[in-house]
């Protein structure tokens, strides 16, 4: 077991190593001219420009600047932001907003996951009466029609008629209500939509139709045996959703000027702002080899069955 | 009834202006309310405001919004417009404008220059102080070395600050100063030691603290406008280089590091979400600020704004075009102001380089470039704009009408040259016809192929490829953002361009481009036409015209007009303000005249409705905004209301003007 | 009673009513054989519930009118006007479904942007879904591979989309072509890794291993066990990107990578009304609707078609 820790773990290194490394040398393929906004560009010449990125270590070879990133890295310093929040250091920045994000994308893990699940059993419960066919549609409605719609919608005609704020406040509780709700829509459909398909695979299993020839009544039987089993291929993804709360939806956050990380990336990005967008990538990525190593090995623990290494076998 | 009504208004609110001049604005009648109570709807939530005349009340909170975030608070390095609002509001520039737009003493309490306006010399007030995002003082004192080190602060290439051209051009030696640093940076010049040069900044550089309180700018040019210079640049404000130097790099990442000698301080920071300006206790002029405080929150989507006025959760709000047509018929129409001014113009800018040979071989045509300049229904376009009264946008003139007046008060556009194209109508599609014809008849032979021209494909990736014939219509392309509202305007001048003069003539393509517009289509001439908007940065025409020379910055199509070039030449060596306004009129009319910029129509933009009484404040005419002296209604302003404030300002403007 | 069934039994079973069979290769091998079709079994059982049958007639008329109208009617989907008066009109006669801000019929629009759009996104499906196959196929049944085909996936699926998208729309114009390459250009390792898992699945599943052991050969267990089953997966697979695909769209256009940007598409004509959606929601009704029927119907077939192809459920 601890032999395939370690194996997983450098893995694991290699891969964000790997990705971290490729997305820095793709930043350094892009234009000069896009660090500059169309304002920036229109009042300054061009060897103005060349004189700020020369002092900003932009003119240096690629491979000085990853390593000066890496030396900073291990001495603490995540840099500071080019474009997007010129000078302000990406530690501060990222302390600012991913606690805002990691709130809300808490808040809505747990009432996605609990709706969810809940809707799933119930859909699987009655499958195919009029229950599964209202929250097949509802699945099929959060999948279907563009989210700007209906987050659109949501904000301007539902925050009118509950009287709800229109936009977030952080000394106003109810003015999270919304931006939570329509966090978790999506979540919603989602574990409530796998866990009706695995439950109703799992329904056609021997050990079910055992049980229930046994007489066991089929709301025992779904909760007490076909549950536990049909929640575990979604348990894997559980590490990836708790670690993943930090990272915001861009939409949602703009309509309700939330001041999160959803969006920053891709603004960093757009703006070229590469010393912030190689530490978020960074970030990210860490995030989800972990997610991933994590879920497998919380599978493991809580399912027998599975085993991780093939030579215990 | 309705006139008299307004008249009477007016008069009550002018006197009531005049009080609040004379006196602490802090009324003890008028309780601050926080608006209206939020979360409630939008039906009952507001108030009527009373249609008979009595006095606006007013409360001492002003709540507005923000749409893109603050990069950062240094005003030195930051373009963003929001910083500007917060920089004129926080630190206190030499002098500042009244609601005319007159320049009256701010931080300097006189001042005086030379005879060909080289040398500026301002004094000091003494005893003003630097305050921290506590509104506490911090002990050290505002003086003339602080203006002094502002101008070494940017003057360092090291410090990145942006916009600086104009002034690093203006101030004596600061140019070689900034080129000497760069120099030594790159590792051009190895023989200087750094520290040296830097010493040298006291004696090479023309700005000087000739005593404690007296600082004196000596420049390389005449500058007659030199005073609303420092109103549009924020280069010029103070800077205790003591606490800039010790921040570092830190300097206005967010509240906490920054100093303030202004009318507000920055007492909340909330990046992207918040942002709260709060009246500064040890301001000079502490008894004209009305306004106590002043909270800008974070919209995301402007789609919002409206719905966050009717709810009273901001105190102004910009109603777009399509939105108007939504108010009409409601019980918000009353509010519904018109926008009344922009100083900023969009033209058409053609490339005089263009890959695409066909239109190359025509636009260096007088004849062809009339007939676009006539082919442009203005009204039209400006319709997406303004739905009601379109032809307000119109603008046929460079700089804007109404800013940059001369020392008896007459206009800048009413000079000879400018005062005609003002009031010419150019849409005529007879006319682009006319001249249209008249250029092929100079540049095709008689089968329709232009002279010189062969089939060729067009390479502009990223933004376009295509086939040109070299034969009759002439292929121009036309570059857009990716911008909704600009994708319209693309479309409509295709038509309309193709309508005037005639699809047998001319064949528009559009391209539209993403990402970065300048980087990608304007610097690399990947167009052969395309709009821009510029405004006046500060107030002299030249702050203007001096970039469309030749090898001027704003050239961006690479025109060559030597006769244009030689009169703003002339222009600017000029400080007799009527004789130098009168050969920048020449100048541009020149330029507008041969069609090289086609000026069409300003970027005022529909409705407002607001809390807000106009012209309270200084009129900041060159992209800031102060909130000293402003005061805000506790009713929302009806439109009528906002019409007599405005034609009674606009009398008493004319008056002041005419009268100094 | 015992020895008059033998007797029977001798009755029964006199030697001249048999006859010495003749060895048949074929006839050996068809040991418990019915008339059992496994594709006549799937379309039946597919067919079976009317709804099915309703949204695959639904979404074939939506798309031969995607395709019929643009090659019939004679309006032209980005014909604008000058005139202030025709824009923003409401449904009328001439326009069904009125004109949005620059005066372009709604109804016309939609349909060229239906088309474009399902174009796209049936491309993007048979390039993921078909590489995906492929590299899957691979991937499943080559161990050594297996190590560096799942780096390569933790890469690809770990560096921001973002990233190249802006990299690439820098280097090529925007157009068709950009917005598919972008568009396919991790698809298929997702598919890939899919099939890989459903391969190996059935390579080791039980009736397998069995039908190994019995001495089936590999062509025929790849025949008639595994390629039925992948071949619905395929199916199913490109069912469900599709509608994927035409949603990306949209997402890809609001951050300003999608078609260019007078291109009919859906993506575009859904973002472009996005900000008049309040004020005139009649200019979203038509695409937002052909938008879901298109996503929802995709969405059905493809889950009643996985169910239709599992043998179990077919009788």
């Amino acid at each position: 077991m601890l032999r395939y820790i370690l194996n997983r773990t450098l893995r694991s290194i290699l891969t964000v190593v790997i990705v971290f490394v490729t997305v820095f040398m793709l930043l350094r393929f892009m234009p000069l001219n896009g660090y500059f906004t169309d304002e920036m560009l229109k009042v300054s010449d061009e060897q103005t420009r060349m004189a700020y990125l020369r002092n900003q270590g932009l003119l240096d070879p690629p491979f000085s600047q990853l390593w000066r990133f890496v030396k900073n890295l291990f001495a603490g310093d995540l840099g500071r932001s080019l474009t997007v929040y010129p000078k302000v250091p990406i530690t501060i920045l990222l302390c600012e907003k991913i606690p805002v994000t990691a709130a809300f994308g808490a808040a809505s893990l747990v009432l996605g996951m609990t709706l969810g699940l809940l809707m799933g059993m119930f859909m699987a419960r009655y499958k195919e009466r009029l229950g599964d066919t209202l929250g097949t549609f509802y699945v099929v409605f959060v999948r279907a029609v563009p989210s700007l719609i209906y987050l659109f919608f949501i904000q301007v005609w539902v925050s009118g008629v509950l009287k709800l704020p229109l936009v977030f406040y952080e000394d106003r509780p109810e003015s999270w209500i919304l931006p939570t709700i329509c966090l978790s829509l999506g979540s919603i459909a989602w574990y409530a939509i796998w866990l009706r398909r695995f439950m109703v695979d799992e329904e056609n299993r021997d050990y079910v139709k055992f049980a229930m020839v046994k007489g066991l009544s089929k709301k025992y039987v779904l909760r007490r045996h076909l549950f536990k089993n049909a929640i575990i291929p979604i348990a894997i993804y559980l590490p990836s959703d708790i670690l993943f709360i930090i990272s915001g939806s861009l939409i949602i956050e703009s309509l309700y000027a939330i001041p999160g990380t959803g969006g920053l990336l891709t603004k960093a990005i757009q703006k070229q702002d590469n010393n912030l967008v190689q530490v978020i990538v960074l970030m990210y990525a860490i995030l989800s080899v972990l997610g991933v190593f994590l879920g497998d090995l919380l599978v493991a623990f809580v399912d027998p069955r599975i085993r991780l290494t093939e030579d215990e076998g | 009834m309705k006139r008299t009504v307004s008249l009477f208004l007016a008069i009550v609110l002018l006197a009531s202006l005049a009080c609040a001049c004379q006196g602490p604005a802090s009324d003890p009648g008028v309780q601050p309310t926080d608006g209206v109570p939020s979360g409630t709807g939008a039906g009952e939530a507001q108030p009527t405001p009373p249609e008979q005349a009595e006095p606006l009340e007013y409360v001492d909170l002003y709540k507005t919004y923000f749409t893109s975030e603050y990069p950062s608070l240094n005003y030195y390095t930051t373009v963003y417009g929001g910083v500007r609002g917060l920089a004129a509001n926080c630190v206190e520039a030499l002098v500042e404008p009244d609601e005319y737009g007159l320049y009256q003493p701010a931080m300097a309490l006189s001042w005086e220059s030379n005879e060909d306006c080289t040398v500026w010399t301002f004094h000091l007030r003494e005893g003003v102080e630097w305050v921290d995002h506590q509104g506490n003082p911090t002990g050290m004192k505002v003086t003339a070395q602080d203006y002094v080190d502002a101008v070494r602060y940017v003057g360092d290439p090291l410090n990145g600050a942006y916009s600086l051209r104009v002034v690093r051009d203006l101030i004596e030696g600061l140019y070689d100063y900034y080129w000497g640093l760069d120099d030594i940076d790159s590792g051009t010049d190895t023989t200087t030691v750094r520290a040296d040069l830097v010493a040298s900044f006291d004696e090479t550089v023309g700005v000087k603290a000739l005593d404690e309180y007296t600082v004196q700018y000596t420049l390389s040019a005449s500058a007659p406008y030199f005073l609303s210079l420092i109103e549009g640049s924020m280069l010029l404000l103070p800077c205790e280089y003591s606490y800039v130097t010790e921040m570092g790099e830190d300097f206005g990442i967010d509240n906490q590091h920054m100093l303030y000698c202004g009318a507000y301080y920055l007492s909340t920071f909330e990046r992207d979400k918040k942002i709260v300006m709060t009246a500064n206790p040890h301001y000079w002029d502490k008894d004209s600020v009305t306004i106590r405080s002043i909270e800008q929150q974070r919209l995301g989507d402007t789609m919002t704004t409206l719905e966050m006025f009717k709810r009273g959760e901001i105190d102004e709000c910009v109603v777009e075009s399509e939105e108007y047509s939504s108010l009409l018929g409601t019980e918000w129409e009353k509010y519904l102001a018109p926008n009344s001014f922009s100083s900023s113009t969009n033209y058409l800018w053609l490339d005089f380089g263009s890959d695409n040979p066909e239109f190359n071989a025509f636009i260096h045509n007088e004849n062809f470039r009339k007939a676009l300049q006539h082919s442009i229904d203005r009204e039209s376009i400006a319709y997406l704009r303004e739905p009601v009264t379109p032809s307000r946008l119109v603008r046929n003139t460079i700089i804007a009408e109404t800013l940059i007046y001369d020392d008896r008060g007459v206009d800048y556009t009413d000079y000879p040259g400018l005062a005609e194209i003002k009031a010419t109508d150019y849409y005529d599609a007879g006319k682009a016809r006319a001249y249209m014809e008249a250029a092929v008849a100079e540049l095709c032979d008689a089968s329709g192929s232009i002279l010189g021209v062969d089939a060729a494909t067009v390479d502009m990736l990223p933004v376009a490829q295509f086939d040109v014939d070299g034969k009759l219509p002439v292929t121009l392309l036309y570059v857009g953002t990716d911008d909704e509202a600009e994708i319209l305007m693309a479309q409509l001048l295709e038509v309309m361009i193709e309508e005037a003069i005639g699809a047998d003539l001319i064949d528009v393509q559009l391209a539209f481009a993403t990402g970065g517009f300048y980087s990608t289509v304007a610097d690399p001439l990947n167009y052969d036409v395309y709009y821009d908007s510029l405004s006046v940065p500060y107030g002299d025409p030249g702050s203007q015209l001096s970039r469309l020379t030749s090898d001027g910055a704003e050239n961006v199509g690479y025109y060559e007009v030597p006769e244009y070039d030689a009169l703003i030449e002339q222009a600017l060596m000029e400080s007799d303000i009527q004789k130098r306004y009168a050969l920048f009129a020449q100048a541009e009319a020149y330029l507008v005249n041969g069609a090289y910029v086609i000026p069409f129509i300003s970027s005022l933009r529909g409705y407002y409705m607001t809390r807000i009484e106009p012209y309270t404040g200084p009129l900041m005419q060159f992209g800031s905004i102060k909130y000293k002296g402003m005061r805000v209604s506790a009713q929302i302003l009806t439109a009528d209301q906002l019409a007599a404030i405005s034609s009674a300002y606009e009398e008493k403007k004319a008056d002041r003007l005419s009268g100094n | 009673m015992k020895s008059e069934t033998v007797k029977n039994m001798d009755v029964l079973l006199r030697p001249e009513k048999f006859r010495a069979a003749v060895f048949d290769r074929t006839a050996s091998e068809e040991g418990g054989f019915s008339n059992y079709s496994y594709w006549r079994s799937t379309i039946r059982t597919f067919f079976r519930s009317k709804f099915v049958v309703f949204i695959v007639a639904l979404i074939g008329m939506l798309i031969l009118m995607a395709f019929l109208y643009p090659a019939l009617s004679k309006t032209d989907p980005g014909a604008i006007s000058t005139n202030p008066m025709t824009w923003n009109k409401r449904p009328n006669a001439d326009h069904w479904f009125g004109t949005d801000s620059i005066g372009r019929d709604i109804w016309a629009r939609a349909w060229y942007g239906t088309r474009n759009s399902f174009l796209l996104a049936f491309f993007i499906a048979c390039s993921d879904v078909g590489v995906g196959t492929v590299v899957g196929a691979l991937w499943g049944y080559n161990k050594k591979m297996d190590p560096v085909m799942i780096e390569i996936y933790n890469v690809m699926t770990n560096i921001p989309s973002t990233v190249y998208l802006v990299l690439l729309a820098y280097i090529m114009n925007t157009s068709f072509l950009t917005l598919f390459i972008a568009m396919a250009s991790r698809g298929w390792i997702v598919e890939a890794r899919f099939f890989r898992n459903r391969i190996l699945s059935i390579r080791d599943s039980e009736y397998n291993v069995a039908s190994k052991c019995l001495g089936t050969p590999m062509r025929r267990i790849v025949s008639r066990n595994i390629i039925p089953h992948i071949v619905s997966l395929i199916i199913m697979e490109t069912a469900l990107v599709i509608p994927y695909s035409i949603s990306s769209e949209v997402f890809l256009s609001f951050i300003g990578i999608g078609m260019p940007v007078d291109a009919v598409t859906l993506g575009n004509i859904v973002n472009q009304g996005r900000s008049s959606f309040a004020l005139h929601p009649y200019q979203m009704l038509l695409p937002t609707a052909i938008l879901c029927v298109i996503t929802i119907a995709f969405y059905v077939i493809g889950n009643k078609f996985a169910d239709a192809s599992d043998p179990r459920n077919h009788v």
